[in-house]
């Protein structure tokens, strides 16, 4: 079946100064979806990211130089991604729909991997 | 029960009980005055948890989990501090033979519990501590409960927690054991609270927190179960929290929406339960003295007896909630004792009942306080105070089923009008 990544991007401030007993509700509907997404067996994986800046490898001048990424000052950070199975485009959106992030956050960002890419 | 609301429970009641347990593990290895390094470390584990779960799904073993987060993240915070703690460099979280509090109650939360009600401290700090340290409640919650502000928490918080600090050697050579039968009428008064916490909460889309209410339990369990003689009135709590959750069958609806007793299919009660709750009632029968929790448990019993609810006792009601009331003054016990009075025909007397607690008291912030002047108008046919009181209550801060049914109160009277 083939595999679609959701990338979940937020206000860099959305959970600061959120009083505990709200984070735990928002963070609730979240465990919630992933546990029913895996129970359903639509659930392939994911991983949360660090809101720190990042690192940026490049080549670009010849040799490689190591920076400190930009993701430190952006108002949006990417939280992390999920990667679910779908049949389609529209089966991934429509699970989207469901996701929690919806009604917490803005925006859903789905893109297909290549199925080429899987055995 | 849905799958959701499985999760939901499993993570409250993980989260409650391993914040409770990991602070008093922790004191117990680093002494009481390491409360707030404690906490810190506990919160952080939680947090950890919180914000990766979602992307994880909920670990195979999620107690685990959080011990092991917050016990390297101790460690981590010993050792960079070890100096100013006064530990060994080579300080470990396991290994409880080491414990520096006398372990003697085989509970790090029921000794947390005992240290917290220390008799040097105020009464209410005692409360405040054990509140925020073992039953694992926000300040939030603290200060809803005990009906004080976020200021006079924070300040009494402090003063309760430089105690354990200053005289953390002495407390914790101390042997809870010993301590426990002198203060346990404020550990009774602590499982009340927390048991009422659950049994009403305030806040979100359960109404009713049954890890709360089941916390309560064990631990009157436990602490009944270390007792070689019972204390005035632990029978009597113990019974009236067993008639309670007796009932909780029968306070939702189909959809989630509250019940209130009046309404309440009353074949749906636990009956085993029940029977439980009779015996403990019996059993604190023999109380040299009678305490709030006989009186409250003795209301309990009567709407357990009684077939519907107006073919209910309401005058022995009013009778123990006066006593109740005599002992242990609460706005909460005058707005039931009103509500009593009303179901036997007193509408004047319980009037005035709710007039007078109007002074010097925030009941305009309390639901109860505006739905029983609710009942009252009803009673005497006055349909725009019944209408302006409603809205009030809806102003208070309520659960979602309580503010649910408040409104269904609300709808007819707005069609009409």
């Amino acid at each position: 079946m083939p595999k679609f990544v959701l990338m979940l991007p937020h206000a860099r401030d959305r959970y600061e100064n959120l009083p505990e007993a709200e984070f735990m509700d928002l963070m609730k509907d979240y465990i919630g979806w992933v546990e029913e997404m895996s129970a359903n067996g639509k659930y392939v994986g994911g991983e949360k990211l660090l809101a720190d800046s990042g690192k940026v490898v490049t080549n670009k001048s010849g040799s490689i130089e190591v920076h400190d990424g930009p993701f430190a000052e952006t108002a949006e950070i990417l939280g992390g991604f999920m990667v679910i199975d779908a049949g389609d485009y529209d089966e991934a959106v429509n699970i989207a729909r469901s996701h929690p992030h919806m009604k917490h956050n803005e925006t859903i960002i789905i893109r297909q991997t290549d199925p080429a890419a899987d055995d | 029960m849905t799958n959701t609301a499985a999760i939901h429970q499993l993570l409250d009641e993980t989260v409650r009980r391993e914040r409770g347990w990991l602070i008093s593990s922790l004191v117990a290895r680093l002494g009481p005055a390491q409360v707030d390094l404690a906490q810190d470390v506990a919160q952080d584990a939680i947090e950890k948890a919180l914000s990766t779960w979602p992307y994880k799904g909920i670990p195979d073993n999620p107690r685990a989990w959080l011990r092991r987060v917050a016990g390297n993240a101790a460690i981590d915070r010993i050792r960079r501090s070890a100096r100013e703690l006064g530990l060994e460099d080579d300080w470990q979280l396991t290994a409880p033979d080491q414990d520096i509090i006398t372990p003697s109650l085989q509970d790090p939360e029921l000794d947390l519990m005992v240290l917290c009600c220390d008799p040097q401290l105020a009464p209410q700090d005692q409360l405040i501590l054990a509140l925020k340290t073992v039953c694992g409640f926000t300040a939030a919650e603290t200060g809803a409960l005990l009906f004080i502000t976020d200021d006079a928490l924070s300040q009494r918080l402090a003063r309760a927690k430089r105690h354990l600090r200053n005289n953390s050697e002495e407390l914790a050579r101390y042997p809870t054991r010993f301590a426990l039968k002198d203060r346990l009428s404020l550990i009774l008064r602590i499982i009340y609270l927390l048991f009422s916490w659950g049994y009403l909460p305030r806040r979100g889309n359960n109404l009713i927190r049954e890890d709360l209410c089941r916390e309560a339990i064990r631990l009157s369990e436990g602490l009944m179960a270390r007792m070689t003689e019972t204390v005035p009135g632990h029978h009597a709590l113990h019974a009236l929290m067993l008639f309670q959750s007796a009932r909780a069958p029968a306070r939702f609806g189909e959809t989630g929406d509250l019940i209130t007793l009046e309404h309440q299919d009353r074949g749906l009660w636990h009956q085993e339960v029940m029977g439980d709750a009779f015996a403990q009632l019996g059993a604190a029968q023999s109380s040299a003295v009678l305490t709030r929790y006989h009186f409250e448990a003795g209301i309990a019993s009567i709407h357990a007896r009684a077939a519907n609810w107006n073919e209910t006792d309401w005058v022995s009601i009013s009778r123990l909630y006066e006593l109740l009331s005599a002992q242990a003054p609460s706005p909460a016990i005058t707005i039931n004792w009103a509500v009593a009075l009303m179901m036997h025909g007193q509408l004047d007397r319980a009037d005035a009942l709710l007039t007078e607690i109007n002074h010097g008291n925030n009941v305009q912030a309390m639901t109860g306080w505006h739905l029983a002047r609710h009942r009252l108008a009803e009673a005497r046919g006055d349909t725009a105070s019944a209408k302006a009181t409603l809205e009030c209550a809806r102003t208070c801060m309520n659960s979602d089923p309580v503010a649910d049914h408040i409104d269904g109160l609300l709808e007819p009277l707005t069609d009409s009008a």
